[in-house]
């Protein structure tokens, strides 16, 4: 168990990294493919388990390698049926991706759900991901005890990194940091009233992402009024452009995102809405190139302003941290690949049959041969014919049981089996349960 | 088994305990060590209150006749003010910057002898003068919270002001949040000051025969500036505000300090 080759926990996949977008496409898995692969894959004997993750940036298989894939190179066998399942040529899959078998499989699974694979490092949507799949692949029956413990452990690691690191912690994209900045005055942004100007493609990511973010209150201002309209179809209040200065002093947070190529929102106008405020804070989101709104105006009190190119530098520092925050991160990962591979290890032939002996010869030594001691009016010699009797009974008991684990080909199935016998007979120290 | 100094020593341990997992908590957000920090202090400051009621207990009054009980007073206190935002505002973040303040004037109390003999002083007694000491030791200690929120916040709008986000950004609560600590706080130790005034001023007619001292002036100028920064409209907003009220606990500090010591007599600790 413990050489990678010999394992029956194994993975191929294709991400960003190595594969370019077409062959990614090709290899794609929608749900229904998903669950047909894997129902595939079953009743071939290919894996007696398995979880496909497809994202956009992400194909991949995890399984543990089912019978038929016990006289031949288990991963080749399911590049094999992966590359024949899409249709994609043998040569163009086999250039690309990456396979892994027992521990770094396992290994490569805790990095994808911790966010250390992805696009952008420890983004954390992977997580909602990975769960995603593992659902999909129970439903469709094709989880046991391996995939099971491997994809808990890997849910487990991601959200310890998220919350015991930083790794995930400071947004690294321009809208999630205005959002967080955002969050730094007004704590709860959903009863706060936002005003957009401009009905663009910006406008309309910021729009969908302060619904997404619980916001209620969105007017949306821009030249041509019918734009505006088209935009709050998905809620919100289009405002006239004329109204605009009006508007600025019940807002709470701007957002700018026109193409005017002068500043639309004048010092003057501001100064007026922030006095009108009594005190209130006033944000100002300034997205637009060239700038929307007068850089004079973050000079204010109570009011605050930041433009696309101090977004940006924010975004490029919390990208630095977290690149700092990887250390940590991983040790939180090794420690829990440790705990999984403890347990994995355990289910091993030989320990468990081992495990199973030891544990029928103690409970023989510890109740038969103490009571068989006090029964002083049987002789010695009756006494040790009666413990041999014992002895070849145990042996007798056990031969069914250990052949059934042992002479298992299917090593999924075998796994299952030592599993079952571990639990059933309370075998081992359970690997540690986190509090 | 506890004395005075052992139950003092040991509200000091667990106010400690309490700000080492504040500060885990700033560090890595969980949950447990959150529920830990609030345990903790919630403990220290029950141990905290068995070890006043001894030091009353010898006096037969409030213990604050002396510097070092004065001090474990204010001590407990000020993690009184802090439990009541905590219960008010659920707001935990606050908590490695407030906690520190009753840990320090608590190790001043145990620095300068808590199990020294207390003397009461006999020209200085009665339920209404206890009453204008206690609530006026609450006032100044809601108002200390108040001064460090101001900070706070000062910090804060800072780094958003200048989009220098340091390693506190991420960690300070949000402007609107630490203005309306700022405000119960201030709302507390404005209440608390004003009747405690009221209260001194009826004692002192009683006793001295007169309203006047001059400590009176400042305490009103203290609680008039104060009063400002509880109308945002007004006082401008929320800079303005938190350079108000770190005005208002200057001139407290000023009333405490060298108004007790150089101005009026009435007022020293013995």
């Amino acid at each position: 168990m413990s050489h990678a080759a010999d394992s029956p926990l194994l993975m191929i996949g294709w991400d960003f990294h190595q594969t370019p977008v077409e062959i990614r496409e090709r290899l794609a898995f929608s749900p229904e493919k998903v669950k047909e692969a894997l129902s595939i894959m079953r009743k071939e004997g290919l894996l007696s388990e398995g979880v496909i993750i497809s994202t956009c940036n992400r194909s991949e298989v995890y399984g543990v390698a089912g019978a038929a894939l016990a006289d031949k190179d288990p991963i080749e066998g399911l590049t094999e049926f992966i590359a024949h399942y899409h249709g994609v040529p043998r040569a163009e899959v086999n250039g690309y991706g990456y396979r892994f078998a027992g521990p770094e499989a396992a290994r490569h699974l805790l990095r994808v759900t911790s966010g250390m694979e992805s696009l952008a490092l420890g983004e954390h949507q992977i997580i909602g991901q990975v769960r995603e799949a593992f659902r999909l692949a129970s439903s469709a029956g094709a989880t046991r005890s391996v995939l099971h413990r491997l994809f808990q452990k890997a849910l487990e690691t991601g959200k310890r990194v998220r919350s015991e690191t930083g790794l995930s912690s400071r947004p690294i994209s321009i809208p999630g940091v205005a959002m967080e900045l955002s969050e730094k005055i007004y704590e709860n942004l959903a009863p706060r009233k936002f005003l957009l100007l401009g009905a663009g493609e910006t406008s309309g990511i910021f729009f969908d992402l302060l619904l997404a973010r619980g916001a209620t209150n969105i007017e949306v201002t821009n030249r041509t009024f019918t734009r505006a309209q088209e935009l709050c179809k998905r809620g919100g209040k289009a405002v006239p452009w004329e109204d605009l200065n009006a508007h600025l002093a019940t807002a709470d947070i701007v957002v700018s995102a026109t193409s005017s190529t002068t500043p639309v929102i004048s010092f003057e106008a501001a100064k007026a809405a922030v006095a009108q405020r009594r005190g209130q804070p006033l944000f100002f989101l300034d997205l637009g190139i060239p700038r929307n709104v007068d850089p004079r105006i973050g000079e204010l009190n109570n009011a605050f302003l930041y433009a696309v190119d101090d977004l940006q530098e924010i975004a490029e520092r919390n990208r630095q941290e977290r690149q700092k925050e990887l250390g940590p991160a991983l040790e939180i990962l090794e420690e829990e690949l440790e705990e999984f591979l403890a347990w994995f290890g355990s289910l091993a032939v030989i320990p468990t049959v081992t495990s199973l002996r030891q544990k029928f010869e103690s409970i023989r030594e510890s109740d038969f041969d103490r009571q068989l001691e006090k029964m002083t009016h049987i002789d010695a010699k009756d006494r040790e014919k009666i413990r041999l009797m014992a002895q070849g009974m145990v042996k007798s008991l056990l031969r069914h049981p250990t052949e059934a684990i042992k002479d298992e080909p299917d090593p999924g199935r075998r796994l299952d089996r030592a599993e079952a016998a571990r639990h059933l007979f309370d075998l081992d120290v359970k690997p540690k349960e986190r509090d | 088994m506890w004395g005075l100094t052992g139950l003092s020593a040991l509200a000091l341990t667990l106010y400690l305990a309490a700000e080492a997992f504040s500060l885990a908590h700033l560090r890595r957000e969980r949950d447990s060590f959150a529920t830990a920090t609030t345990v903790l202090l919630w403990l220290g400051f029950l141990v905290h209150f068995a070890a006043l009621e001894i030091g009353g207990r010898a006096v037969h009054s409030v213990p604050y006749h002396d510097l070092p009980s004065s001090m474990s007073l204010f001590a407990w206190m000020i993690a009184a003010s802090y439990g009541i935002l905590l219960l008010r505002h659920r707001e935990s973040s606050t908590g490695p910057f407030l906690i520190p303040l009753a840990i320090f004037f608590l190790s001043i109390s145990l620095a300068t002898g808590p199990g020294a003999t207390m003397v009461r002083d006999p020209s200085r007694s009665g339920s209404l003068f206890a009453m204008h000491v206690t609530l006026a030791i609450f006032g100044y200690s809601a108002l200390t919270l108040a001064f460090v929120l101001a900070q706070l916040y000062l910090i804060q709008n800072q780094q958003l002001r200048r989009r220098k986000l340091g390693p506190l950004f991420a960690k300070l609560p949000a402007l609107d949040v630490l203005s309306r600590l700022h405000r119960t706080s201030v709302l507390i130790g404005v209440s608390a000051l004003s009747v405690a005034t009221v209260l001194g001023l009826i004692w002192a007619k009683s006793n001295w025969g007169t309203y006047w001292d001059p400590k009176v002036l400042f305490t009103v100028l203290v609680i008039g500036i104060y009063l400002v920064t509880l109308f945002p409209g007004r006082a401008g907003g929320g800079k303005k505000i938190a350079i108000l009220s770190i005005a208002g606990f200057s001139l407290l500090l000023f009333s405490y300090s060298i108004v007790n010591l150089f101005i009026t007599h009435e007022h020293m600790f013995q």
